[in-house]
């Protein structure tokens, strides 16, 4: 209690900063959202940061008509749902492996796995289409999965290798001797100590195929029935002019999904950790 | 906890599963609307396997795929005609449209390198070169003849048509176009300004409509092709070849009327002309500048004379480059910046109905030309199309018009420059020009080492 | 037990997946980009071998040094930027007493959650000529009005912190999960001890979270030195290459200018870079790992 009357002042005065900083994180979904509203006068002249008045829903309309978004939507959410569950399950299983286990040769492998985090999508897209289409891929939704899949594996596996190696060795030692198999001590042990890190990484790697467009747009731009939403913002920019309205009513309207999800995994966060917390305590 | 994890993975194993049976299955069938196009490309497949065997039975659909622009009215109008259009001469045919991405030929390199080109798709100059020599354009001289493209062409467009080799690759809509130095006339009529015809009438205007707090020219010099316009109208004015004759190794950028044209442009810059931020301006921030009167002039070429009379009426007009002195001015108004590019649509050669494909393109650029002809106002495209405008052309395209006969000569748009170095370093040292960072000395040895 | 742990078909059936996909996908493009390096390939016809002669070049070219010094910076501040701030929030907001933390653990994340398109063009409004920063800079002292994005030589300071504040909400979140799979016995026992808070958190968080923080400070840095997107919408590169990165001129060189073999060149450059970033942060940490391992083993045999 003492302490606490102690450090008023600065306590204060980091506290306001949290909030001030928590708004300004805040403001570009506010922003997006004024700015899907307005004509391009209105966004680039007359009134780029105020409340959009009148107010534009017809950017909405037009976004709404020229492509089908429900379907690009669904898309969307298939490729999106694909890539995270597929990407989970091998860098869970990688990890371990790599982390945990005993074998020689693990540290290089992990390291050349991790070479995955260091490429452009742009350096290597010719390759990876002509790998998909050596795969015959094309024309289906694995045909973005896989390479996305490839692109988040570096990277969740090493947020995984982390937390695996936090665990102490004590556990599986007692597994062992409880007579469980290694698949056992895996799935029922060890893997709900990594949730937190589980329910990070799905939203990141969501996030990434969800607004993914490089790949996307070479891959299936030229197929409509397996167009994703970001490919949307294509119906808006012209060689010289762009319709910057209708573009933030797509981007809106692609970002919000993403930001329920978000919602949604967040609270989840929050209860995995404290299960995970519970088993470790 | 035990069954927490086990209806985890049940979770994802069925999420794997549903993928799996979606993709299969091309697709689930519970969403009405795009459930015709769903089917479209597998029996687009067979059924142009049959139309390749028995030759084009009419009542079979064919679907082509077009790589084209479809996003602001200069592009959609056309399209939205020309798709119209097809439907009567070409009950068969049915186009899948892919729009195309601004992405400096990102997408349709890959899908070239990939062996996915689409059948039509629409090419620049440096993309029917690349292309050329992968052999993924299709030679169209037989073509252009039996569809009587060339007896359409406009003699002074007949250039365009061909590429340096003699063959035509590629349908050009679109024929000589000019860069044009719009100003707002009221503006300088308020300021009692006269509109410039040398640089010091021009550093003259700056000076008042920077006191005004208007900014003098609107330039959007995110866009390397606006900086190396904007460098192009000056470099005119010493030297008539301007960024063409550099491009084509007739001229160096050494030589004494470049490098003046480079310092009289250090000059402007300095003396702010353009707006601080130029070069993180792109072209709807510059255009609505200009268009809303926050700006007094304007770089763009003709097609913005649409634009520019709907926004500012009577208000707008476009004037002949200033020049270093009353004699040069004079002697400088026929020759312009800009000119025609051999960009097009091209066909690509191992298309299942490559011939058909081909026709067809003929057909879609016709109609384009008729298209910005009747609703884009703009006489200046490839092909006699015979047609009218709906209503009358804007005071700024008849001006240009009239002008046409007298001009002696002209250069090139960037995206009709043929050495793909130089067309890069002219346009992003002309972005240095125009930042006021860089030196016109600079300026000059960066180019001329890529020349 | 080490028989346990070294179950060969297990660890088979575990890395397979992975490695399957990793190596189709990622590292079969990989070796083609470095095979395609040394060759004069435009993206569609078949290449020439020439040796060096990419590389060569490349080291003589005024943009390649303007890219490393590019990516230096923009290592840099994203590093420090992300880590602090990330650290800062993580515990604030794991710290009990702090009213609505739920909420700001939300807004903090929120930047992450948006495409970057969306982020690069706040900023772009934000900071454009007569943008909303040059107007509040002009309240206080119109002097100090910025060209934030056009500037030669501070433009890519400018890009670097748009980046860093995008994605200091997906190193908070890595924290805060990190935070979370303490036990919070250790913490008590701080408290007993009668640490304050933040020397709690010095002593035990930071030293605990090494392995997640290993982990960012591999993603800043690497990320600093691909970065591309931003500075393609931002600034487009310029003025005249100034805000180049090596990504960036890979783009530039394989589709503006046809000359891929040159642009994979640069690529490759980059990517030897990311390795030698990430192998001597491997090695600056091993030592911890190895001291610790050690400890286990002793204590074990003290047991």
């Amino acid at each position: 209690m003492h302490k606490e009357g102690n450090k008023s002042i600065s306590h204060y005065v980091f506290v306001v900063f949290c909030w001030i900083y928590a708004a300004f994180s805040l403001y570009p979904l506010v922003w997006m959202l004024f700015y899907s509203f307005k004509t391009n006068q209105e966004i680039f002249v007359t009134n780029p940061f105020g409340f959009p008045w009148p107010l534009h829903y017809e950017n909405y309309i037009t976004a709404w008509t020229k492509y089908d978004v429900p379907l690009y939507f669904l898309n969307s959410l298939l490729v999106s749902v694909g890539t995270v569950a597929i990407t989970i399950f091998c860098a869970l299983l990688f990890s371990y492996a790599t982390s945990r286990m005993v074998w020689k040769g693990r540290t290089f492998t992990r390291l050349f796995l991790g070479l995955g985090m260091f490429i452009p999508v742009q350096a290597i897209m010719i390759p990876v289409v002509k790998v998909v289409q050596n795969f015959h891929l094309m024309g289906t939704r694995w045909s973005l999965i896989f390479p996305y899949i490839a692109i988040n594996l570096a990277f969740s596996c090493m947020v995984y290798y982390g937390f695996f190696k936090g665990i102490p060795m004590e556990l599986e030692e007692a597994a062992c001797m409880d007579g469980a198999t290694i698949y056992q001590t895996f799935f029922m042990i060890i893997e709900p100590l990594v949730r937190p890190a589980t329910v990070t990484l799905i939203i990141y790697i969501f996030l990434n195929a969800w607004n993914e467009f490089i790949l996307a747009n070479v891959v299936v731009g030229s197929i409509p029935q397996l167009k994703t939403l970001p490919l949307g913002v294509l119906f808006f920019q012209g060689e010289f002019t762009t319709d910057w309205g209708g573009m933030g009513a797509t981007m809106v309207i692609a970002s919000f999904p993403a930001i329920i999800v978000y919602s949604i995994f967040s609270e989840q966060v929050e209860s995995a950790m404290t299960i995970g917390g519970a088993v470790k305590g | 906890m035990k069954k927490k994890i086990i209806s985890a993975l049940a979770c994802m194993t069925v999420a794997a599963t549903s993928l799996v049976g979606c993709t299969g299955s091309s697709a689930p069938a519970d969403t009405p609307a795009p459930a015709e196009a769903q089917t479209e490309t597998p029996a687009a497949e067979t059924k142009t396997e049959e139309t390749k065997t028995e030759t084009t039975t009419s009542g079979d659909k064919v679907t082509l795929s077009i790589y084209t622009q479809y996003a602001d009215d200069d592009t959609k109008v056309p399209y939205d005609y020309a798709v119209e259009q097809l439907k009567e001469a070409y009950p068969n045919v049915e186009l899948n449209l892919i729009v195309q991405a601004q992405d400096d030929g990102q997408t349709l390199k890959t899908l070239a390198a990939t062996g996915q080109l689409p059948d039509i798709y629409q090419a620049s100059t440096d993309l029917i070169n690349t292309f050329r020599e992968s052999n993924q354009i299709m030679v169209l001289n037989d073509v252009a003849q039996s569809t009587g493209f060339l007896d359409k062409l406009y003699d002074a467009n007949k250039d365009l048509a061909y590429a340096e080799d003699g063959n035509i690759y590629a349908f050009p809509f679109s024929g000589q176009e000019y860069v044009l130095w719009y100003y707002n006339k009221a503006l300088f009529e308020e300021n009692g300004l006269e509109v410039p015809k040398t640089y010091d009438d021009l550093l003259n205007c700056i000076e008042v409509f920077k006191g005004k707090g208007i900014t003098p020219l609107a330039l959007f010099g995110q866009e390397g092709w606006n900086t190396a316009a904007a460098f192009d109208v000056i470099a005119t004015r010493y030297a008539t070849g301007g960024i063409k004759a550099l491009d084509e190794g007739s001229a160096s950028v050494t030589d004494e009327g470049y490098v003046e044209a480079a310092k009289m442009m250090e000059k402007l810059v300095a003396a702010g002309l353009y707006q601080d931020d130029a070069t993180t301006t792109n072209y709807d921030q510059a255009s609505e500048k200009f268009l809303s009167g926050e700006a007094a002039m304007f770089i763009n070429g003709q097609w913005y004379i649409e634009d520019a009379t709907k926004a500012l009426g009577d208000n707008v007009d476009w004037m002949f480059y200033p020049a270093a002195d009353e004699t040069s001015y004079e002697a400088g108004k026929a020759a312009f910046s800009g000119g025609g590019s051999a960009s097009g649509f091209a066909v690509n050669p191992d298309s299942e109905n490559a011939a058909l494909a081909a026709e067809v393109a003929e057909f879609i650029t016709e109609k384009y030309c008729e298209a910005k002809v009747m609703y884009r106002h703009n006489p200046l495209v490839a092909l006699d199309t015979g047609k009218e405008p709906d209503s009358e052309y804007p005071a700024m395209m008849k001006k240009l018009s009239d002008t046409l006969p007298t001009i002696t000569s002209t250069t090139k748009f960037t995206w009709g420059l043929t050495n793909s170095t130089f067309n890069d370093a002219i346009q992003s040292e002309s972005q240095g020009l125009v930042s006021g960072q860089f030196t016109a000395d600079e300026f000059v040895e960066n180019v001329a080492d890529a020349q | 037990m080490k028989k346990y742990m070294g179950n060969k078909l297990a660890i088979f059936l575990f890395i397979v997946p992975a490695l399957a996909i990793f190596i189709a996908f990622d590292f079969v493009p990989i070796i083609q980009v470095f095979a395609y390096s040394f060759t004069d390939w435009n993206g569609l016809t078949i290449p020439n071998f020439t040796g060096l002669e990419n590389y060569i070049e490349l080291f003589s070219d005024r943009v390649f040094f303007t890219s490393n010094r590019n990516q230096l910076i923009f290592a840099i501040i994203i590093t420090v930027y992300q880590m602090f701030f990330a650290t800062v929030f993580a515990i604030t907001i794991s710290d009990k007493k702090m009213k609505g933390r739920k909420f700001l653990r939300v807004a903090y994340f929120i930047p992450v959650i948006l495409s970057v398109t969306v982020v690069c063009q706040l900023w772009a409004a934000i900071l454009s000529g007569d943008g909303l920063l040059n107007k509040l800079v002009q309240l206080f002292n119109s002097d100090f009005k910025q060209n934030w994005l056009g500037d030669r030589y501070k433009a890519i300071y400018v890009i670097a912190f748009v980046n860093a504040w995008q994605w200091m909400g997906y190193q908070f979140a890595l924290i805060v999960a990190g935070i979370k799979s303490i036990p919070s016995d250790y913490y008590e026992a701080a408290r007993i001890d009668g640490c304050s808070n933040v020397k709690a958190h010095t002593k035990i968080t930071i030293p605990l979270l090494a392995e997640t923080y290993k982990f960012c400070l591999i993603i800043s840095l690497t990320g600093g030195i691909k970065a591309f997107t931003e500075m393609n919408i931002l600034t487009g590169g310029g003025p005249n290459k100034s805000t180049f990165t090596l990504t960036y001129m890979m783009y530039n060189a394989a589709f503006k200018k046809s000359d891929y073999g040159y642009g994979l060149a640069a690529a490759s450059i980059m990517v030897l870079e990311c390795m030698l970033v990430m192998l001597v942060i491997n090695f600056i940490f091993r030592d911890k790992d190895q001291r610790k391992e050690e400890e286990k083993s002793r204590r074990k045999r003290g047991a």
